[in-house]
């Protein structure tokens, strides 16, 4: 595989609902082999942006390019290399765990045989196996998203893209997540996931974008974003944010 | 996906001032309803097109229904006027009482499980979510069209039979929302249970059953003119909930005074136990909201991952992407409660909507001894009403992507081609209902005593049912919208119900006209059509369905994402 190809590439991706900018012009590049972090406060537009990379809302204007095909004039070549967990979307959660991978993984046309490898390995590991036949619809949220990541993984893709895989995850399960994506990299894969836990993007990331009000404010890898100081300080000062409050909330001390 | 929308506003007073609660009123929940209407409309043109749409439509059956209730009134035949405000009425409250459990769905603009954790009592909740229930286009239009009635008290008994008239129908109008409101929340918390799923069907079915014996009785009165009789009729129907508010002006017309306050408070205690009724099935829906989901599988033996997707009954299906499409479908179809009410429908409605034209049809003329099985019903009559069996399957796959919601988003991410994501949905729901349309034919061929017609039957399904996938491909593409994510299989969005309702009835419109060349060839081609209608009728319907899904398909492809947003709730 080419490294000088940027597993995804952005260019200005825009979008506007109802009038009101989403995401106005955002440019990026995640060089191939990195843990890029996304990074912005809520309302950021980090969900549309991704959503827009990966094929899941058509932008107003700009492309994505997933290692070098474009996600909207060749669909199919790019949706092969890329691996993806959106949030706040429901999985086919009237299946169980065994077979919702097994839905996906024939649904990209993978071997049967493989599949029932893969799946029952990865319910193995992300100990989702004494779920058994339970339903997704009753998991866990924690384990909801270890399911979920583990439909991401499992035709091996080049690509992975991520929102929000911590959100709502207890330590143990967080923990388990990291040592997997941290393996996945290792092993050549490039993981793009968003964030607004600061501590996590600080462990894992090597690269790191912070975007708020829909253009990205600052780029670069983590050293470069953080300097001197903590990235807290840095993202709190980028997006503006107020850090104390004065008298108008004094009723909250009765 | 993260459609910013504003919250709308909590009910609860707001708490400035901590210690005084301002009570909530239904007026809260009203201007609630409102504003979530309004907000829906914002920016979404073709959303307010529907809303006209379907206005328009309800304004138009409104008039048309004033004018059939106030014709006794109008035309000074005060014969008339307690039969047709009795029977008019009563039908009405029926038709709110058992439409929106297989038609329509009732409009959840705003849904009980919202408001589980605001410190509401219950009486609160519930006379608010009525109010709220009220405020919509078929009510609205109800209420103008029962004011017919009011027009018929007035002309036959002045103004005071009017008054009480007016307060009949909107007291009537009272009762119509209830019972809808009632009936929907009940069943809904029945069928969310798997055990009681299967009562919940039999009881459907004995409803429907009892749709048979009551329409041949009609005939027959109609059949020997009897009106006396029908009067006597009448008069029963408007002591019981479903005429009582409705008879009260003629009543007063007629010289009977004394019986407006009893026929009051039948309809007060009416619309009491419904409420009552509700109100117990509301609360286990808003408590159910939180972990409603289906009890836990049973155990047996585990294979691998794709051996467990795969449903007994498709073990020949290729282990593949149309496979795992169909095997998905398949489970859904039974696991989802929203998708298994809609089967349930099918298969009551299915059955005895062709039993009660053919069946019914037949005993009409037996008093004038004619031949019972060549009068009553035909090669044509049969097709018709198996053409609307047919049309009425199909037409559950008009919002089939909607039923996925934001799950669809799996397909998206892996590419899958629209012509296959099609195939394989018609496929997958065609296992459970071809089944039923056999059953259908079969058993309808027995009851007629007509074995000879089993092809014309069957030939008339499969075409119509062919031809609905094909139509309703393209409706379910260029059509979709998001379905709540609640646990009432029955609920609707957006307060558009009635537009949606009338999309509903455009697509079986054009599905049917589709399937009318069956309809024609019963009639022109006489008994050679006994045999070249199954032949023809199967490879009419799977030719229509694999076009439809090859040229839906490609518009399919081209607005995925646009479909993936129109089927995302809006949170």
């Amino acid at each position: 595989m080419t490294h000088e190809q940027p597993a995804l590439a952005l260019r200005g991706l825009a979008k506007r609902f109802d009038g009101k900018v989403a995401v106005a012009g955002v440019d990026l590049d995640v060089p191939a082999g990195s843990f890029y972090g996304l990074l912005g406060p809520n309302g950021a537009g980090k969900t549309t942006t991704l959503s827009m990379a990966v094929g899941l809302l058509r932008p107003d204007a700009g492309g994505a390019w997933v290692l070098g095909h474009d996600v909207w004039a060749d669909p199919v070549r790019a949706k092969q290399l890329l691996g993806v967990m959106p949030d706040g979307v429901r999985l086919f959660d009237r299946l169980n765990g065994a077979e919702l991978l097994a839905y996906h993984g024939l649904l990209r046309g993978m071997d049967p045989a493989v599949v029932d490898q893969r799946a029952a390995e990865l319910l193995d590991v992300l100990a989702l196996g004494d779920a058994g036949r339970t339903l997704v619809v009753d998991y866990s949220a924690g384990m909801k998203k270890k399911i979920g990541l583990a439909c991401a993984l499992l035709h091996g893709p080049r690509l992975l893209v991520l929102d929000e895989p911590f959100e709502a995850v207890d330590p143990v399960s967080a923990a388990l997540i990291r040592d997997i994506l941290h393996r996945y990299v290792v092993g050549g894969g490039t993981v793009v996931f968003s964030s607004h836990v600061m501590e996590v993007v600080e462990r894992l990331c090597s690269h790191v974008a912070i975007l708020a009000d829909g253009t990205i404010k600052r780029v670069g890898t983590l050293t470069e974003v953080r300097g001197e100081r903590s990235l807290e300080d840095v993202f709190v000062e980028v997006v503006g944010g107020r850090t104390a409050t004065g008298e108008e909330l004094a009723w909250l001390s009765r | 996906m993260a459609v910013p929308v504003t919250a709308p506003e909590v009910p609860a007073s707001p708490t400035t001032d901590a210690d005084r609660v301002r009570p909530v009123s239904a007026r809260h929940f009203v201007k609630l309803k409102l504003r979530v209407m309004g907000n829906n409309f914002r920016g979404q043109g073709w959303r307010i097109a529907m809303f006209v749409g379907g206005v328009i439509a309800g304004l138009w059956f409104a008039v048309l229904g004033f004018f059939l209730l106030a014709a006794p009134g109008l035309a000074g035949e005060p014969t008339y006027a307690l039969m047709v405000s009795a029977f008019g009425g009563g039908l009405l409250v029926l038709g709110w009482l058992l439409l929106p459990l297989v038609f329509f769905g009732v409009d959840e603009t705003l849904d009980p499980a919202r408001f589980a954790l605001l410190p509401l009592s219950r009486r609160t909740l519930v006379t608010g979510l009525f109010a709220a229930a009220l405020v919509s286009v078929p009510a609205v239009a109800a209420l103008v069209a029962t004011g017919g009635l009011v027009l018929t008290a007035g002309a036959l008994g002045g103004p005071a039979a009017a008054l009480v008239a007016a307060v009949g129908v909107v007291a009537g109008m009272l009762v119509c929302v209830a019972a809808s409101r009632a009936m929907t929340s009940a069943f809904a918390t029945m069928l969310r249970s798997r055990r009681v799923r299967d009562l919940a069907a039999v009881l459907l079915a004995v409803a429907a059953a009892l749709f048979g014996p009551l329409q041949i009785a009609v005939m027959a009165a109609l059949q020997d003119a009897d009106w006396t009789r029908l009067t006597g009729v009448a008069r029963v129907v408007g002591w019981t909930p479903f005429g009582a508010p409705w008879t009260m002006g003629v009543d007063v017309a007629e010289g009977r005074a004394w019986a407006v306050p009893v026929k009051l408070l039948v309809t007060a205690a009416t619309i009491g136990a419904l409420l009552w009724w509700w109100s117990r099935s509301l609360e286990s829906a808003m408590v159910g909201a939180a972990s409603s989901g289906p009890a836990k599988q049973r155990g047996g033996p585990v294979g691998g991952a794709v051996t467990q997707l795969f449903p007994g009954a498709l073990g020949w299906a290729r282990r593949g992407r149309f496979g795992a499409l169909m095997a998905r479908e398949c489970r859904y179809w039974w696991r989802d409660a929203r998708r298994r009410a809609n089967l349930i429908t099918i298969a009551v409605i299915g059955l005895f909507v062709p039993l009660m034209v053919n069946v019914g049809g037949t005993n009409l003329p037996s008093d004038s001894g004619l031949d019972l099985s060549t009068v009553g019903s035909s090669p044509v009559l049969v097709s018709v009403s198996l053409v609307f069996v047919g049309v009425l399957a199909s037409i559950t796959l008009a919002n089939q992507f909607g039923f996925d919601g934001s799950a669809y988003a799996a397909n998206v991410v892996a590419g899958v081609p629209g012509r296959l994501e099609l195939r394989a949905r018609m496929a997958a729901f065609s296992v459970y209902v071809v089944p039923m349309l056999a059953v259908v034919a079969i058993v309808l061929g027995v009851v007629l005593g007509r074995p000879a017609w089993l092809g014309v039957m069957a030939g008339a399904l499969l075409a119509s049912y062919g031809a609905g996938l094909a139509i309703n491909a393209f409706v379910s593409v260029l059509g979709a919208y998001s379905l709540p994510e609640t646990s009432n299989p029955f609920a609707m969005n957006t307060g558009a119900g009635v537009a949606k309702g009338f999309l509903t009835l455009l697509s079986m419109i054009a599905s049917a006209v589709a399937a009318l060349p069956m309809v024609i060839a019963a009639a022109l081609l006489g008994d050679a059509w006994l045999w070249l209608a199954l032949p023809f009728g199967l490879a009419y319907g799977l030719g229509a369905a694999l076009l439809g899904a090859y040229l839906a398909g490609d518009v399919l492809d081209r607005r995925t994402p646009e479909l993936l947003t129109a089927v995302t709730p809006r949170r």
